[in-house]
């Protein structure tokens, strides 16, 4: 019993895990989900520019992978969006992101009856990143003279008074990797200064708090669990919040095998140099 | 053949090297336009760059298939996935290559939504049973620093999920203290340092001590 604690079987691991993900999944049981003030600050950014009619630029960088922890962001947001009449720009640095923000862009505005050019604009993706949010900065209009459909960008309501970055009353860039802090950040809002906000993966949120610090972001959105916040806000539960569930579990069953872990260690493995 | 190879290469780095830097930080209206200009070409090079990518990933994979290395069979699927997507997106939903992607339906998006989308997703979510495996084989206390970062995790890991709210008020309020006060001083320094290591890098660069990019290695 002792050998078996002290090396338990991988695949009995897997068991426990996948358990704890299936079990939660399939029963249903409510979790407190507070906001946190990071999510907070995107929700009440959104507010205020809807209250001023605003146009927010949204741009999606990631792709299928991060599409169960990313996505429902994108879906909570837009329907904040198109809840209080704010006008959206959607965008991709990635080219895996544009199938994803067709699809969060078509959920949302059925759900809502937002229309295609008076309450929504998709530009799609192009190539260049730094380079592009540079031209994006100073002509819009040329960097994108058309939309992901072939219309042309200075016809369209939602788009025809943007002549620059600095244009748009709030920036979120909804990421699986750099280009916050690698594109948006430095090439974008320290240049033209406009009101950035992020919603990212859980492993990316530690590397972005100098930047909330600092204010060139002025909120957050990390992993699943704020994106669940974000439902809450928006009192729209969705995957995320239903996420939580399997996710607090799993949590648990990890640092159960944590404390198992060390227990066995210093009462037996110190001797043997512990588990292999 | 030195002059082509070595020598203008290294003009171009350092020329376009100090215009970059320079139109970045003045803001007259010349600067600015020949910054629109330069951010331009960038972005045609980068169009280009994605092709030379994927020629390169071709010709890796069809090393393999044709050597028969071990695993050639998935080489091949990298074909027979690369040629499939293409010919959907040529076909473009019957519209053909000239118009506008169509994205929101036909094949194309039908592959991408039901094939691509699931199997990214798969993968990255096999990821919890590795760490959750990985995290009791080596998640020891072994030192004071280690139990340090042990029961910092554990504090994160409860307090960034709705149980800890419910264990106590203080989980999460203390999980969000470590990220946004020791996390973010540790963070900090790292960005500095790595900031720091890249302005020394591109200056290496556009003064022609650092050649590796030339390729071949140093002559």
């Amino acid at each position: 019993m002792k050998e078996f604690l002290l090396n338990i079987d991988r695949r009995i691991i897997f068991i426990f895990v996948a358990l704890g993900v299936i079990i939660p999944a399939l029963t249903s049981f409510n979790l407190p989900i507070n906001p946190t003030p990071n999510v907070q600050s995107i929700y009440d950014t959104i507010e205020e520019v809807g209250a001023k009619n605003g146009t927010i630029l949204i741009s999606f960088d990631y792709g299928p992978g991060s599409f169960p922890e990313v996505q429902p962001m994108a879906l909570a947001v837009l329907r904040h969006c198109f809840k209080r009449n704010v006008k959206v720009v959607g965008m991709c640095l990635w080219p895996q992101a544009v199938g994803l923000a067709q699809q969060a862009l078509d959920t949302a505005s059925k759900e809502l009856d937002a229309e295609y050019g008076s309450d929504y604009v998709f530009l799609g993706f192009k190539t260049g990143f730094h380079s592009l949010v540079i031209n994006m900065g100073h002509d819009f209009h040329g960097t994108f003279p058309q939309d992901s459909p072939g219309n042309n960008t200075t016809e369209l309501p939602v788009t025809q008074n943007i002549k620059g970055l600095a244009d748009f009353d709030y920036v979120l860039c909804l990421a699986a990797g750099n280009t916050p802090d690698g594109i948006w950040i430095p090439y974008g809002q320290e240049r033209y200064k406009f009101k950035f906000g992020l919603g990212c993966t859980a492993v990316m949120a530690p590397d972005q708090f100098p930047y909330l610090q600092s204010g060139q972001m002025n909120g957050m959105m990390g992993g699943l669990a704020g994106a669940a916040e974000y439902e809450t806000l928006v009192q729209a539960s969705g995957t995320a919040t239903e996420g939580m569930r399997p996710q607090s579990v799993v949590h648990l069953i990890i640092i159960a095998f944590i404390i198992l872990g060390n227990v066995m260690y210093f009462l037996y493995g110190r001797q043997k140099g512990g588990a292999q | 053949m030195l002059f082509l190879r070595r020598t203008l290469p290294l003009i171009i780095a350092f020329v376009m090297g100090m215009i970059g830097i320079l139109v970045f930080y003045i803001p007259h209206s010349g600067a600015q336009a020949l910054e629109q200009e330069l951010t331009k070409w960038d972005r045609i090079v980068a169009a280009f760059a994605m092709v030379l990518g994927i020629y390169s990933l071709m010709r890796l994979h069809w090393g393999r298939v044709r050597r028969q290395q071990a695993g050639w069979a998935y080489s091949f699927l990298v074909f027979v996935g690369f040629t499939v997507m293409f010919v959907l997106a040529i076909y473009n939903d019957g519209q053909g290559p000239l118009s506008p992607q169509v994205i929101d339906s036909g094949p194309f998006v039908w592959m991408f939504d039901n094939v691509q989308v699931p199997a990214d997703a798969t993968m990255f979510s096999i990821l919890a049973f590795f760490i959750a495996s990985a995290a009791y084989r080596t998640f020891r206390a072994r030192t004071p620093e280690a139990a340090i970062l042990l029961v910092s995790a554990i504090i994160v890991m409860i307090g960034r999920v709705p149980i800890g709210a419910l264990i106590s008020d203080w989980v999460p309020w203390l999980s969000q203290w470590l990220m946004a006060v020791p996390n973010l001083a540790a963070k900090r320094g790292i960005l500095l340092g790595v900031s720091l290591g890249a302005v020394a890098t591109a200056l290496r660069i556009i003064f022609g001590i650092e050649r590796s990019y030339l390729g071949g290695g140093e002559e």
